[in-house]
């Protein structure tokens, strides 16, 4: 026994260090800088309580709120599409078709695209006057829109543009769907049940912990979204972009102000935190695991 | 019995970590002034080394490394390590500031981190040097190109000045039948002048110009000026109509004022009303200044002199004139500046390094090819030096020697970002609001009135003067 946890914290310790020095060393930092007025170009650091807290809240600041609910909007937007998506492809891809690994490489192909080149692409797709969306749109005699340039349809626009990287969770999805043991299914043609019986009687039940996982992933990406904010529309029009991360990135690294930027980012820990909770909590009453009550 | 172990083990290594972090964080707050206390007698001249940080091109990097080799063969007991940023620099150099890693002398943006680290006293005043140097002063310099914390404390003095021209296609105006624009400040087109010009290089895809019944703003083919939506090319717009960014006593928020309004307007209604100008959404599609006048996608543009170097590279019959006058012909002056880190131990040497950098003969490939403009004013005054740089040549067309050279010498205006206190917080409430304007959604006043209590609260003052 003793000898086992030896070697246990052996093996895991090249993991336990890299999460130690890595993630919970600055995670440790950054929480005593939200703490304190932390300039980088200041000589002199003072400790400032809650006060960095106090002025996010008191509304001081309107880019706090307004970056907060800009990111709100983007995540309702992105996860139920994100989810819907992939899980609609992931059932595609399951199926048994000719060139399957064909398609499945495809819809993983944007993933692993570089984030800047992606951007790139999309923001001449979505070019009012030039893009390759707007001209057909306008062929087919359909309205067309500014996209990453108007007010109202920028934040629609970024969802759009990360939807094209779902491949990964497509690939969790079919890791999922390929776990369902056929009998079920051939219980449900014996009893004379067609496909939309297997899929709300067997699948969807069935990848519940991978759609589980799933959200709780895209959750936490879209509260974090940044590349977007920073290639395609830095913030604009009108600040209706600036998403969260984006402003805590231009608070530290433009404005210096880490201690604040600390405070923003605890900020976004807490409430990532709380909606993963959440998931958490009413994972129980829909999430089903074969092996029995796991969560 | 392994779980306390367990946890024994982990709290230890948390300890350790944040014991790391903790010391790497009090490091940071005081070796600085260990360093700078040491900083006066570096009498030993064995083996110095210096860094350097810059950002830029290949083509912009190699005259550093022209002027760096010149340097070194003059002060052979000097290294000069260069260091390359070429991407997210003020991010890198912040890091590098946090890590106390600092360079020796590193290029700096007015615009942004360059006065929050000057305001913490990072730099050296280079007013000292100035003030005894046989070689350089302030007089010896082409205007607005030092950078003063404030009046007397200089931070940062910049290696190639640049300002704005009328950058146009002269095949156009040919086919066109009219007058291009006049390189001469003296005979400079009024607004209105330009405005109807514009009117008339402004077609549609029918043929139809500006000017003309049944001109479809919708499908332009050709805009006849192109005046982007950056404060860089708009700021020459308000000073010339006798605006600013802020009061001259450095207490009041300037943009709503008349005078910085009805330029904002006037480039506006280029845009929303004359049509004849690329909207912000449109100019998406509007390529760089020399593809752009090359294609005849846009008949004049007005932007910073290095358009030059890609207009000479395109191949065609391009000029230069001076910008359009609302009330005074002014060129703002922009440019990036070489500063010297107080934490040096080396600052006589760094300030020669910085000399060296300023030399004009260093970077003559840049100079002839387009891109930079020279820092001596002997550059511009003296016939023989003028020539090296803008005679014969491709990116040096008719116009510019009055256009460009002749303006940024009894024209300059200094960039905002060089004496406007909080700059960049003030931009972050003007920058949106502006987009409404360049939208036609809002009239310029009602853009900056309806933030300017907002912008007042940002106001800290001038750098250019004292309180």
């Amino acid at each position: 026994m003793r000898k086992g946890m030896f070697y246990g914290l052996l093996f895991t310790a090249p993991a336990i260090l890299g999460f130690a020095i890595f993630t919970l060393g600055p995670m440790i930092a950054s929480l005593v800088l939200s703490l304190t007025d932390y300039n980088v170009f200041k000589e002199q650091t003072a400790f400032v309580g809650l006060d960095n807290f106090t002025r996010l809240f008191s509304g001081e600041d309107e880019l706090f709120y307004k970056s907060l609910g800009i990111t709100f909007y983007f995540v309702v937007l992105r996860v139920p599409a994100v989810i819907l998506l992939s899980f609609g492809i992931a059932l595609l891809l399951n199926l048994n078709v000719k060139g399957r690994a064909i398609f499945r490489t495809i819809i993983y192909l944007p993933s692993i695209v570089p984030a800047v080149a992606s951007a790139m692409i999309w923001m001449w797709l979505l070019n009012p006057d030039l893009g390759l969306i707007n001209s057909l749109l306008s062929r087919l005699h359909l309205p067309t829109s500014n996209w990453l340039y108007g007010e109202g349809s920028v934040i629609p626009s970024v969802v759009l543009t990360t939807l094209w990287g779902i491949g990964s969770t497509v690939i969790i999805f079919l890791a999922g769907l390929s776990g369902i043991p056929r009998q079920y299914y051939e219980a449900i043609e014996v009893d004379g049940g067609g496909w939309f019986r297997k899929l709300s009687h067997v699948t969807v039940p069935m990848v519940t912990p991978t759609i589980f996982f799933n959200t709780i992933m895209t959750i936490i990406g879209s509260f974090q979204v940044f590349n977007e904010a920073y290639i395609l529309t830095q913030g604009g029009p009108n600040n209706q972009s600036l998403f969260y991360v984006f402003y805590l990135w231009r608070t530290g690294f433009r404005d210096a102000e880490m201690g604040y930027a600390s405070a923003l980012a605890w900020i976004l820990f807490i409430i990532i935190l709380f909606f993963t909770f959440i998931v958490f909590r009413t994972s129980k009453s829909w999430v089903y695991y074969e092996g029995g009550d796991r969560t | 019995m392994s779980q306390p172990r367990k946890s024994v083990f982990i709290t230890l290594t948390l300890v350790l970590m944040l014991a790391a972090v903790l010391s790497a964080c009090s490091k940071s707050n005081t070796a600085s002034p260990d360093t700078s206390a040491s900083s006066g007698n570096s009498g030993s001249k064995e083996n110095i080394k210096l860094r350097m940080t810059v950002w830029g091109s290949p083509e912009e990097v190699a005259p550093y490394k022209k002027a760096i080799q010149n340097f070194e063969a003059k002060h052979p007991s000097v290294k000069v390590e260069l260091q390359h940023i070429a991407a997210d620099y003020d991010t890198k150099l912040t890091t590098m500031v946090a890590g106390n890693d600092v360079p020796d002398i590193a290029m700096m943006e007015s615009g942004t981190i360059a006065f929050p680290m000057a305001e913490q006293g990072k730099f050296y005043n280079l007013q000292e040097f100035l003030d005894t140097d046989a070689d350089i002063s302030p007089d010896t310099l082409v205007p607005n190109i030092t950078y003063s914390l404030e009046p007397g404390n200089v931070i940062g003095i910049g290696p190639g000045p640049e300002s704005f021209g009328l950058f146009y296609n002269e095949d156009i105006f040919k086919e066109a039948g009219i007058e291009p624009p006049p390189s001469n400040v003296a005979d400079a087109w009024t607004w209105d002048e330009f405005v109807e010009v514009a009117k008339k290089l402004t077609v549609d895809t029918n043929g139809k110009t500006a000017d003309q019944e049944g001109f479809n703003p919708a499908k332009i083919k050709q805009y006849g000026a192109n005046i982007s939506t950056w404060w860089g090319v708009y700021s020459n717009f308000i000073y010339s109509n006798g605006g600013d960014f802020i009061s001259a006593d450095g207490k009041t928020f300037g943009l709503n004022q008349p005078e910085a309004v009805e330029a904002l307007q006037k480039i506006s209604d280029l845009m929303n009303v004359h049509h004849v100008s690329p909207s912000p959404v449109q100019s998406k599609n509007i390529p760089a200044t020399n593809v752009a006048l090359q294609t005849k996608k846009v008949a004049m543009t007005v932007d910073g002199q290095w358009a030059s170097a890609g207009l000479a590279q395109s191949k065609f019959n391009f000029n230069v004139g001076v910008m359009p006058v609302m009330k005074e012909p002014v060129t703002t002056v922009v440019c990036g500046m070489f500063s010297i880190f107080k934490s040096t131990k080396h600052p006589q040497e760094t300030w020669e390094l910085l000399k060296a950098l300023l030399d004009p003969e260093a970077s003559i490939d840049m100079l002839t090819a387009g891109t930079w403009m020279p820092s001596p004013k002997d550059w511009y005054t003296d016939p023989a030096l003028l020539a090296k740089w803008t005679e014969n040549l491709d990116a040096r067309p008719s116009g510019y020697k009055e256009a460009i050279v002749d303006v940024i010498l009894i024209k300059g205006h200094q960039t905002p970002t060089g004496y406007v206190k909080n700059f960049n917080n003030i931009m972050d409430l003007v920058n949106p609001a502006l987009d409404k304007v360049w939208l036609g959604q809002q009239t310029a006043q009602e853009a900056m009135d309806s933030i300017a209590a907002k912008a007042q609260a940002q106001i800290k003052g001038r750098r250019d003067i004292k309180e």
